[in-house]
């Protein structure tokens, strides 16, 4: 049949039997699930059975890309990872730019499975339609860079550094050095399974279904990305450094392992101090036009992201600017989640009554890559190392995975969508901070509760489909689901309505709930840390009975049981088939 | 500062100058601008709903500011302004997008004689054409008309510029209605 967008391909590799096999893709699987994390969720949780260890050969790791990625949409140079995660416990989906995931759509794939372990490191090599498991047991003990720097001959390169090969439950897969598959452990499982890396080319570009219409939407696309302020201002201007100040200024930023909600040295990390400092070169991912990523000119180091900047400096209260771009190039080259590692050294500080210096905080980031010393400890993120020590309140955590920058008192539709993701605490799920920060699209009130848990269910499901096609979400700014899904239409032939669009979304976050609801997850655990419940900072603490009344009202705009499980009904309108023992 | 911005916001909706989601309102202090933010409704203003940014270089404030801070900015840059409102007029729009001339001559005294002549200017919502636009025109008058979208106003004080958006509309609802009687008794 004829595929446009999609390739209608994947590659399932068994590294245990060394056996590769291209198999086809269905269409009405694709038209459920788009890609990308869709596609991954749907695959992972029919793969695997309750209770495996994430890091046995018994787990798999899905990369997929989306029906968008590698076309001329912009944007879409992304793909997404899913597998169960080291860290929580939970399914889990990262996504990632660079040039990976249109590479691998240009060699012919929409994804790649790999299931069992190797005896021996490897890594894999695709080129077009020649695939090998290659020998890798002279990259490993190397760590991103150097992997790199070694393999990149042959197209674009993920691969994992130490940290993933020694197991940090916090270990990151990395793309073309600074591009992240970031949060959840996935370079542990790859470690696990003693896969190094992956190196894709390819010289074909996905077919578009009507180029001439595509044209006229990827405009339509354009126009919006220039006309927004946060992506044509702060972004382009500033990549994501421009929230620094903002978030200082609006009492949310993670201070001292979120004690407080504003550091007087804000500014020494923000976009300004940065610019101001340093000459800087763009480093866009792949068909992207708003370019936020970016590299110091003189050193070739990376400028850390927003989240780097809070949760390795002012939540560990280490604001030294030179210090935090060293320890962000380190957690790169070791492979390791900035978020994870600076909650988890924030974590360690608060508990030892510590105050880091920068000295210190290098050498922590360096014995969490390696696993020396304390380092051994951290490596188990901060929820085990918590409850190892004692004190499981001090650990700033949803379902194991560590909080990012944006304190949850300040912005109550965050705090809702943390406590709901079903990944753990996570931002990106459904980024509540553009509506109650920046106001786009509209401004709504973040101290209050009013009209969240039905916002917060929409934006986790309009997310989880822009994952899965597979754009960036920074687009979301700008574009709306009616753009995207014209977009998709235009590109793959089939005629996506925005409903029809946020009902992929729906279905994948369906799915994910009940993948979760498998491995033993409840209600119990769509919560805050407590300290959220307890303690005011410049900003009032959250109250509980608020909190649990708008949980309540989340699980009825899910049509979910109000213990949080979706119903026979639900899952039969997403078209989620099969017997499922743990739904109502 | 955030009172006075409420208190005009207020006003502007309640006497149908604008929509409480359209228009913005700004005024400058030395180097800085404090603006009303993006989505906010004005007539619901309150202290965080109005930012403080650099009148000279781009801050990470600015993507929280109105969309229409870079005509802002402009106009500060050109012209004596001290205070800016723009507001989604309903009888400005109207008559931008019924007459060809590239001003409007008010009929009624006082318009008249504040406001002398009424340039109407081109560009796209945010752009820097607009910004151009505006802040040329603006140097000799008191207000212009934005073709299809709106006013923008200045003044010493936002109560200033205020009145001249009142002017503005008043201007062009008379003229409206002289225009629409004449035409229907075939006087024009």
């Amino acid at each position: 049949m004829d595929w446009y967008g999609w390739c209608g391909k994947l590659v399932d590799i068994d590294l245990s039997r060394r056996k590769i096999q291209v198999i086809p893709l269905e269409l009405d699987i694709m038209r459920l699930y788009l890609g990308g994390r869709g596609l991954g969720v749907y695959l992972v949780y029919n793969e695997l059975t309750s209770g495996i260890d994430p890091l046995s050969a018994d787990n798999v790791l899905v990369f997929a890309t989306g029906p968008l990625t590698g076309t001329p949409v912009p944007t879409t140079g992304r793909f997404a990872c899913v597998s169960k995660s080291p860290l929580t416990g939970t399914i889990l989906d990262s996504n990632c730019g660079g040039r990976f995931g249109p590479y691998l759509k240009f060699a012919g794939y929409d994804a790649i499975i790999v299931r069992g372990a190797s005896r021996t490191p490897v890594y894999i090599r695709i080129a077009d339609n020649v695939i090998s498991i290659e020998d890798a047991r002279s990259l490993w003990g190397k760590n991103v860079r150097d992997t790199t720097a070694a393999l990149k001959g042959y197209g674009s390169v993920l691969c994992i550094g130490t940290a993933g090969e020694r197991l940090v439950r916090f270990a990151s897969i990395m793309n073309d050095n600074t591009s992240a598959l970031g949060r959840g452990g996935l370079g542990a499982v790859m470690g696990s399974k003693n896969l190094k890396a992956i190196v894709v080319n390819g010289s074909n570009r996905p077919r578009v279904y009507e180029p001439n219409l595509l044209r006229y939407r990827n405009a339509d696309i354009t126009r919006l990305l220039v006309a927004s302020p946060v992506s044509s201002k702060g972004l382009r201007v500033y990549g994501t450094p421009v929230l620094m100040n903002l978030i200082n200024y609006m009492k949310v930023l993670p201070t001292a392992n979120f004690r407080r909600s504003t550091s007087p040295h804000a500014y020494e990390l923000s976009g300004e101090h940065i610019h101001e400092r340093f000459e800087v070169r763009l480093t866009p991912c792949y068909g992207c036009p708003i370019a936020c990523k970016r590299e110091i000119r003189s050193s070739g180091m990376e400028v850390p992201e927003y989240e780097t900047l809070a949760m390795l400096g002012t939540s560990c209260e280490v604001t030294n600017l030179n210090a935090i771009i060293e320890v962000n190039h380190l957690c790169n080259d070791y492979g390791m989640d900035t978020i994870s590692c600076g909650a988890t050294i924030a974590c360690y500080a608060e508990l030892n009554n510590l105050q880091l210096d920068p000295k210190t905080l290098i050498s922590l980031v360096h014995k969490i890559g390696t696993r020396r010393d304390v380092g051994d400890e951290l490596a188990e993120g901060a929820h085990r190392y918590a409850n190892k020590m004692g004190h499981p309140e001090l650990s700033m955590d949803v379902k194991g995975l560590e909080l990012p920058g944006y304190d949850p008192r300040g912005v109550l539709g965050m705090a809702l969508g943390y406590a709901t993701s079903n990944r753990g605490g996570c931002h990106t799920r459904a980024y509540m901070v553009g509506m109650e920060i920046f106001g786009k699209p509209k401004l709504i009130h973040r101290l209050s509760w009013v009209g969240k848990p039905n916002l917060v269910a929409l934006l986790q499901n309009i997310f989880a489909a822009v994952d899965s096609t597979v754009m960036c979400k920074f687009a979301l700014f700008s574009v709306s689901e009616e753009e995207i899904a014209n977009a998709l239409s235009a590109v793959t032939g089939i005629d996506f309505t925005s409903e029809d669009f946020i009902q992929v979304g729906e279905r994948i976050w369906n799915l994910e709930r009940l993948f979760n609801l498998r491995e033993g997850f409840t209600k119990l655990d769509d919560t805050l840390p407590e300290r959220f419940f307890q303690e005011d900072t410049d900003i009032r603490r959250i109250s509980k009975a608020e909190f649990m009344s708008a949980l309540l009202e989340y699980y009825r705009a899910r049509d979910w049981t109000k213990d949080g499980i979706p119903t026979h009904d639900k899952l039969q309108a997403l078209s989620i088939a099969g017997e499922y023992s743990h739904v109502a | 500062m955030w009172r006075e911005f409420n208190k005009f916001g207020k006003k502007l909706v309640q006497y149908g100058l604008t929509h409480s989601h359209f228009g913005n309102m700004s005024v400058r202090v030395g180097d800085k601008m404090f603006i009303t933010r993006s989505g906010s409704m004005l007539d619901e203003l309150d202290e965080n709903q109005v930012v403080e940014v650099h009148l000279h270089k781009p801050t990470s404030f600015d993507i929280i500011a109105s969309s229409e801070l870079i005509v802002h900015r402009e106009i500060y840059k050109n012209t004596s302004a001290l205070a800016i409102i723009h507001a989604h007029s309903p009888f400005a729009i109207i008559l931008s997008l019924l007459i060809d001339e590239k001003e409007i001559i008010p009929m009624d005294s006082e318009s008249i004689y504040f406001l002398h002549e009424i340039p109407i200017i081109t560009g796209k919502v945010g752009s820097t054409e607009l910004a151009h636009n505006a802040a040329d025109a603006l140097k000799d008058h008191k207000a212009v008309i934005i073709k299809g979208h709106g006013t923008i106003a200045i003044g010493k004080i936002l109560e200033e510029a205020y009145v001249h958006t009142c002017c503005v509309e008043h201007a062009c609802k008379v003229k409206y209605f002289v225009d629409l009687q004449n035409a229907l008794t075939g006087r024009l």
